[in-house]
C-alpha cells in the first residue's frame, strides 16, 4: 500500500483552473486549462529532478512537461483523437487545436464571443464547441474540407457533456438541450448546412443557473450542478418511469452557527462534477465548500466526502483507468467580488484512489 | 396479566439492548454491536483494517497512511466526533444514554399506542374495569321499561286512529339511532337488543382515548412528532427524519416542549444534509423544495448568486478580459 495517496503536483498553474481532463489512454497524462492564458500539460506520476521534493519524503509530484500560451483566458480543454490532440476554448472567442507533440496551435473555429465549452467525441470524430454567443459550432476535425456547422442556442450554454451517443448542453434560463451525435454528424455529412433539431428539449430541474454537467459513461443519463448546492441526476429515456428515477438532493452546504442571526446556511456553487470511468454510477461533485465527494448515482448513496482542501474546488477529473482524481484547488469567486486572482493559491491535487473507494456498495 | 403480547417486547427489555453511539443502532447482543462499530465506525477505507475504536483508526490512518482522520464514517452528524472514546457502550456520555433511553421510551408507547389505535384494542391492565367485552350496557329492566314505552306509543297512536306505522317517531325520547329505523316494527315486537343498538352505549372508548398509560410519568406520546419512518410526516423522508428527530434530542431538549421540538427538527435539517450518510437518498425533488420553503426563516447565505456565471463576471475584469483586435 502506497504510504502517501494524496499530492500536489509541482509547478500548478499560476492562476484559477477553468478544467481538468485526463488523457483517453495514458492514465497519467492530464491536462489543465487556466485562466492565466496557459495550457498544462503534466504527468502525474514522474517526479522531475527540480519537482521539490521539499518533504524529503521522495513521493511523486508529479512533472510538468510543458505549457501551450494562448492568447486569452483558456476556459475549457478537452482531448482529441488520441493522447497528443487537445482541444482548447478561449476567452479569445478561438477554438484552438494544439499538437502536444510539437506546441503547433491552429484555430479551428471563431465565435463571435468567449468560447465556454469544448467537447470531442472520438467514436464521431465530431468536435462540438459551445460559446457566449449562444452557439454551438461543429466540427469533424478528422475531415477539415466540410463546413463546420452552427446551431443556435435559446440561451447562453454554461455547460456541457459528450457520452457516447449524445451531448448534452446546459444554458442560462434553465435550459437544457440533448443532441444525438448521431445525427450531428450525418447533418455536418450532408453539408446542407441547416441545424438539426434537438434529439430532446428539457427544463433543467434545478431552480438555479446550470454550472456543471456530466454524463454517465453508460450512456444512460446525467448529472448537472447548480450554483444554489445541488446536483440533480435524470435519465436520457423519456419514459414515465425513467424519468420517475430522476431526483435532485442538496450537498456542499454548511451550517454556520457563530453568525449572530442564528443558524445560516451557506450555500455554495457545486462547480464541477465526473463519473468515474469504471464505476459508472460513481461520480464526483466539487464544491466551493472545498470539498469533493463522492456519490452513488443507482443507490442515492453519498459515498464519501474528502477532507476539506485549502481552497473552492474548481474542476475534478477521473483518470481513464479510474485509479486516480484530480482535484484543482483555487480562490471560489463569489457574488460580489471586484476582483479576483488565484495566483499563489492554486494548486493539483491528485488523489489515488483505494481499490473499492469509488465502486459503489449497491442500493441497500 | 402474564401473557406476553406476540412479538412485541416489553420496554425493560427494549432498554436494556446494547446499542451503538454513532448510529443508534440496536443490537441483540454486546458483540454484534462491536462487530457493527468495527466494521461501519471504525473500518480504514484504504486497507479494510478493522479497528477497536476510533482513536485507534486515528493513530493508524497517520501512522500507515499518513492521513488524519476528521470524523468517523457512518456516524450520526452530531456524533461524528473523535472526541469520545467509545468501545461497545463504553465510554457514551450520560446526557446521550439519556437522551437514548428517552427516544426509546418515546419511540416505544407511541408504538404501542399507534398498535391499540390501529386494532381497537385497550391497553392490557384495563380490559378488568371498562371489559370490551361488555358493550351491551342495557340491562334487561332498561329494555323492558322501553318496551313498554315503545308498545304505549303503538298504542296511543293506534287511539289517535292510525294504523300501526313503521316510520319511528322523530326525536322520540326514547333516543333510538337512525340506523335503528329501518325496521323499527320489527324492533317492536321482537324487543331484543340487536347489534344495531351498539352505537347507544358500547364504545366508551374510542381509539383517540388509548393511549395515555395511566401511572406513567413520561411525556404524552400522542404530543410527539411522529415516529421515525412513519409516512405523512411533511417534506421528510424515512431517513432524514430518523436523524433529524436525533439530532433533535441530542441537542438537549426535552421532549414535552412540542413547538420547541419542532422548531429543532426544523434547524436540524441542516447539519443532516452535509453529514447525512444518506443524503440522496432523502431527496426527491418535491421534497427538499418543501423544505426549502421552511428554509425561509433559517438564514440562507447563497455564496454566489447572479444571473451571470462566475466565469462571466470573471471576464467582465481587466485582468482576464479579452479586447479583439479592430478587425
Amino acid at each position: 500500500m502506497a504510504p502517501t495517496t494524496q499530492f500536489e503536483l509541482a509547478q500548478p498553474p499560476n492562476d484559477a483552473v477553468s478544467s481538468l481532463v485526463f488523457a483517453p489512454n495514458a492514465p497519467s497524462r492530464l491536462l489543465a486549462s487556466s485562466w492565466d492564458k496557459n495550457l498544462y500539460l503534466y504527468d502525474t506520476l514522474t517526479t522531475s529532478e527540480n519537482g521539490d521534493a521539499e518533504d524529503g519524503s521522495g513521493v511523486s509530484h508529479g512533472t510538468l512537461l510543458r505549457t501551450y500560451e494562448h492568447r486569452a483566458p483558456v476556459l475549457d480543454v478537452c482531448f482529441g483523437a488520441d493522447d497528443n490532440e487537445a482541444f482548447t476554448a478561449g476567452m479569445d472567442w478561438e477554438v484552438r487545436r494544439v499538437d502536444l507533440e510539437s506546441g503547433e496551435q491552429t484555430t479551428v473555429s471563431k465565435h463571435t464571443a468567449p468560447v465556454r465549452r469544448v467537447v470531442y467525441s472520438k467514436a464521431h470524430s465530431l468536435l462540438i464547441s459551445a460559446s457566449w454567443d449562444s452557439t454551438l459550432h461543429i466540427h469533424n476535425p478528422t475531415n477539415p474540407s466540410l463546413t463546420p456547422l452552427t446551431i443556435p442556442l435559446p440561451g447562453k450554454p454554461h455547460a456541457m457533456a459528450a457520452s457516447p451517443s449524445k451531448v448534452i448542453v446546459a444554458m442560462t434560463s434553465r435550459l437544457v438541450h440533448i443532441y444525438d451525435l448521431g445525427t450531428l454528424a450525418g447533418a455536418l455529412e450532408s453539408q446542407s448546412g441547416e441545424a438539426p433539431a434537438p434529439w430532446q428539449q428539457r427544463e433543467s430541474s434545478l431552480k438555479f443557473l446550470t454550472r456543471a454537467v456530466a454524463a454517465m459513461p453508460s450512456d444512460g443519463g446525467y448529472a448537472t450542478s447548480s450554483i444554489e448546492g445541488r446536483v440533480a441526476v435524470e435519465w436520457f429515456d423519456a419514459s414515465a418511469e425513467s424519468q420517475a428515477r430522476k431526483y435532485a438532493f442538496k450537498c456542499h452546504r454548511q451550517t454556520d452557527n457563530a453568525a449572530a442571526a442564528g443558524v445560516t446556511d451557506v450555500v455554495y456553487p457545486v462547480n464541477a462534477l465526473a463519473f468515474h470511468p469504471v464505476h459508472g454510477n460513481t461520480f464526483a461533485s466539487a464544491g466551493g465548500d472545498a470539498t469533493v465527494a463522492l456519490w452513488d448515482a443507482e443507490a442515492k448513496r453519498r459515498m464519501k466526502v474528502y477532507q476539506k482542501f485549502a481552497d473552492s474546488v474548481a474542476a475534478v477529473a477521473f483518470s481513464t483507468d479510474g485509479r486516480f482524481l484530480a482535484v484543482a484547488v483555487c480562490p471560489g469567486f463569489e457574488t460580489g467580488m471586484e476582483d479576483y486572482s488565484g495566483e499563489g493559491r492554486t494548486k493539483i491535487v491528485i488523489r489515488e484512489l483505494g481499490e473499492n473507494e469509488a465502486r459503489g456498495k449497491g442500493a441497500k | 396479566m402474564g401473557k406476553k403480547k406476540r412479538g412485541h417486547p416489553d420496554v425493560e427489555e427494549i432498554l436494556a439492548r446494547p446499542w451503538c453511539y454513532y448510529c443508534e443502532r440496536d443490537f441483540e447482543d454486546l458483540k454484534l454491536l462491536i462487530s457493527h462499530q468495527k466494521a461501519k465506525h471504525f473500518k480504514c477505507d484504504r486497507c479494510g483494517r478493522r479497528l477497536n475504536t476510533a482513536g485507534g483508526l486515528s493513530v493508524h490512518m497517520n501512522q500507515v497512511h499518513k492521513e488524519s482522520l476528521s470524523h468517523v464514517e457512518n456516524a450520526l452528524p452530531n456524533r461524528q466526533g473523535l472526541d469520545v472514546e467509545i468501545f461497545g457502550m463504553e465510554g457514551i456520555p450520560e446526557d446521550v444514554v439519556q437522551q437514548h433511553n428517552q427516544r426509546i421510551i418515546q419511540n416505544f408507547y407511541q408504538a404501542q399506542a399507534d398498535r391499540y389505535a390501529a386494532t381497537g384494542n385497550p391497553p392490557p391492565g384495563q380490559g378488568g374495569k371498562n371489559p370490551p367485552k361488555k358493550l351491551k350496557v342495557e340491562n334487561p329492566d332498561d329494555i323492558k321499561k322501553r318496551l313498554a314505552e315503545h308498545r304505549a306509543r303503538i298504542a296511543a297512536q293506534k287511539a289517535a286512529g292510525g294504523a300501526p306505522t313503521h316510520t319511528p317517531p322523530v326525536g322520540a325520547p326514547d333516543g333510538q339511532s337512525p340506523a335503528q329505523s329501518a325496521s323499527p316494527g320489527t324492533f317492536a315486537l321482537l324487543a331484543s337488543p340487536l347489534p344495531p343498538q351498539y352505537p347507544q352505549g358500547g364504545f366508551n372508548y374510542p381509539p383517540s382515548n388509548l393511549p395515555s398509560r395511566p401511572g406513567s410519568n413520561l411525556p404524552v406520546p400522542s404530543g410527539l412528532p411522529p415516529r421515525p419512518g412513519q409516512p405523512g410526516f411533511p417534506g421528510y423522508s424515512a431517513n432524514a427524519s430518523t436523524v433529524d428527530e436525533l439530532v433533535a434530542s441530542a441537542s438537549g431538549q426535552q421532549g414535552d416542549h412540542i413547538d420547541q421540538m419542532i422548531r429543532d427538527l426544523e434547524r436540524g435539517e441542516a447539519p443532516a444534509r452535509m453529514g447525512d450518510s444518506a443524503a440522496p437518498a432523502s431527496a426527491d425533488e418535491p421534497a427538499p423544495e418543501k423544505k426549502s420553503k421552511k428554509d425561509k426563516d433559517k438564514n440562507v447565505r447563497m455564496v454566489y448568486d447572479d444571473e451571470l456565471s462566475p466565469e462571466e463576471r470573471m471576464a467582465l475584469m481587466p485582468r482576464y478580459a479579452f479586447v479583439p483586435q479592430a478587425a
